[in-house]
């Protein structure tokens, strides 16, 4: 279970990305985070595993509270939540597989991480965690060689071989195709229902949210304006959270026209 | 067919302002600069300049001597000594390397932060700042007159480039796959091991081996003081005006650093390039062909 207790994030320069927010999320369950840019989808996200800090207010992840963990606890924390990046954030120059291997770094005993012996059972779990995404033929192939669609899979995949209880996604599909954002969200729902984890996706996209999650939370100026089952949130929902009305830039469908 | 004009039916353009072009004033400081510099120091250094004009007509006769006195009957000495000057300067630059490498995280800006980074850039800048040259001359008192010493001053010598341009390497590294390793969980080493490392390795890499061409050629000439190597050869055959050796001495040289260069520029394109499309994709049909190599954990 995640808690958020009135949290709040305040940024250097002055500006309040969360103000206020209470909300929980049971185990389970598939959220999708909806916000204009600017929203406080990112830092809502972030807060959970600590990349970013709250101001003040609370946050509680399974038994662990934020603010209030030393080093080593927010370490354990992290590797509990895998997290996936818009940007993929692998090694462009490393194999996918010593990418995937990065999520079993805090499993396995420093000597081996910083050797590169990982275990048998380590790059066992990196190759199942490559055929849940339908991509090991490519283990051994630099990762800066494939296409964004196959990158974010490999970036799934190493957030699975942290065995996480959860899985944070700021905004994975905004660097694809519109036909490579579905196989990439329907990834996610698969693993959210098979495995189940909790997960958490930041999305823009109206339609995507509506067509994966169980429940959609909408963020405005750092505060929760909308918390309610997907199929509830209808155009009405999303011009409230927006704050205008809707426009072709906020549906998938609506992209790469040309 | 060609169209005269973009303007369309002017309709926007009119409701535009259209910006006065900027006065370009560091370009201009930069010109000026640089050419009063140059007529300073063309009439503070007393120079004869009309030497210059006669220059290629003796380099013609010098050359033309040497080439005509040369002889291959020293060869083998002169390939020998050689490769000891390229044996020194490896080992200087594998000593420069492997000095510099853990001063590289601590003067990079986005590893270290600035109280540890400064001074660390500092050190770096001392050494630098002192010439090959310099250093070796003050190492004599403590390791003699011989290779350990030309080694051993260029290798410190190797410390401040090596460490400060792999440092600017490390710093241009992309930071997504530092936040991946952050976000699961792993620590500072872990950070510079698999973020860090596999991003920057390859240029660092590649630039020791630069680093080697150069001390090569630095080698070369602190043989002329006596730290062994081809640099002595060719500075005995002149002291003792042997032409034959000098001509072979400065072909050995050449030669030998054009081919050192040669090899070492392919290493590092592959180095920086990585594999060819080509062999990437024999070794993906090698690695999908052979199915998954094996690890037979339960």
């Amino acid at each position: 279970m995640i808690e958020f207790e009135g949290a709040e994030v305040r940024y250097p320069g002055g500006v309040r990305a969360l103000q206020g927010v209470d909300l929980r999320i049971d185990d389970g369950e598939l959220i999708v985070v909806v916000g204009l840019s600017g929203a406080g989808k990112s830092t809502l996200i972030r807060a959970i595993n600590g990349l970013v800090p709250l101001t003040s207010g609370r946050v509680t992840v399974g038994e662990r509270t934020l603010p209030g963990l030393d080093r080593r606890a927010l370490r354990e924390l992290r590797a509990q939540v895998g997290m996936i990046f818009q940007s993929f954030n692998l090694v462009s120059r490393s194999t996918v597989l010593n990418n995937v291997l990065m999520g079993r770094l805090h499993h396995v005993p420093l000597w081996r991480s910083l050797s590169g012996l990982y275990r048998a059972q380590d790059r066992e779990l990196a190759m199942e965690a490559l055929e849940l995404v339908e991509i090991v033929e490519k283990a051994y192939v630099r990762a800066g060689n494939l296409s964004g669609g196959q990158q974010q899979r490999v970036g799934i995949a190493r957030a699975l071989a942290q065995q996480p209880s959860v899985l944070l996604a700021d905004e994975p599909v905004a660097s694809l195709d519109p036909p490579t954002s579905h196989v990439v969200m329907r990834y996610l729902q698969q693993i959210n229902r098979e495995l189940g984890i909790t997960t958490l996706i930041n999305l823009h996209f109206l339609d995507l949210a509506r067509a994966y999650a169980d429940r959609v939370i909408g963020l405005r100026d750092g505060r929760l304006v909308y918390d309610g089952p997907a199929a509830q949130a209808d155009e009405a929902v999303f011009e409230e959270i927006y704050g205008r009305s809707l426009t072709a830039d906020d549906v998938l469908e609506g992209q790469g026209g040309l | 067919m060609t169209r005269a004009s973009v303007r369309g039916s002017g309709a926007r353009a009119a409701a535009q302002v259209r910006p006065e072009r900027p006065f370009a004033r560091f370009r201009w400081t930069v010109t000026v600069v640089l050419l009063a510099l140059l007529a300073w120091s063309t009439w503070s250094v007393d120079a004869t300049w009309g030497r210059l004009l006669q220059a290629p007509g003796r380099a013609v006769g010098f050359v033309g001597t040497l080439v005509e006195t040369a002889s291959l009957e020293p060869l083998g000495v002169a390939l020998e000594a050689m490769w000891e000057s390229i044996a020194i300067a490896w080992i200087a630059t594998l000593l420069g390397a492997a000095l510099s490498f853990p001063l590289v995280f601590l003067a990079a800006a986005n590893l270290t932060r600035s109280r540890v980074r400064q001074p660390v850039r500092q050190v770096l800048n001392v050494f630098r700042a002192i010439p090959e040259i310099v250093l070796a001359i003050a190492l004599i008192p403590f390791l003699g007159l011989g290779p350990v010493t030309g080694a051993v001053a260029m290798g410190i010598s190797s410390i401040g480039t090596l460490g400060k341009l792999s440092a600017e390497i490390v710093e241009s590294i992309d930071d997504g796959p530092l936040q991946a390793v952050e976000a699961s969980g792993g620590g500072r080493l872990e950070r510079l091991r698999w973020a860090v490392l596999p991003q920057a390795m390859p240029e660092i890499a590649a630039f020791w081996l630069y680093r080697f061409e150069i001390n090569i050629r630095v080698s070369a000439v602190l043989g002329v003081i006596g730290i062994g190597g081809i640099g002595g050869f060719i500075a005995q055959a002149v002291e003792r005006n042997v032409f034959e050796r000098i001509g072979l001495g400065l072909l050995v040289v050449i030669l030998a650093t054009m081919l050192v260069d040669a090899i070492s520029s392919r290493l590092r394109r592959r180095l920086i390039e990585g594999p060819s499309p080509a062999a990437q994709a024999r070794r993906e049909r090698a690695s999908t062909g052979g199915g998954p190599t094996g690890d037979d954990a339960a």
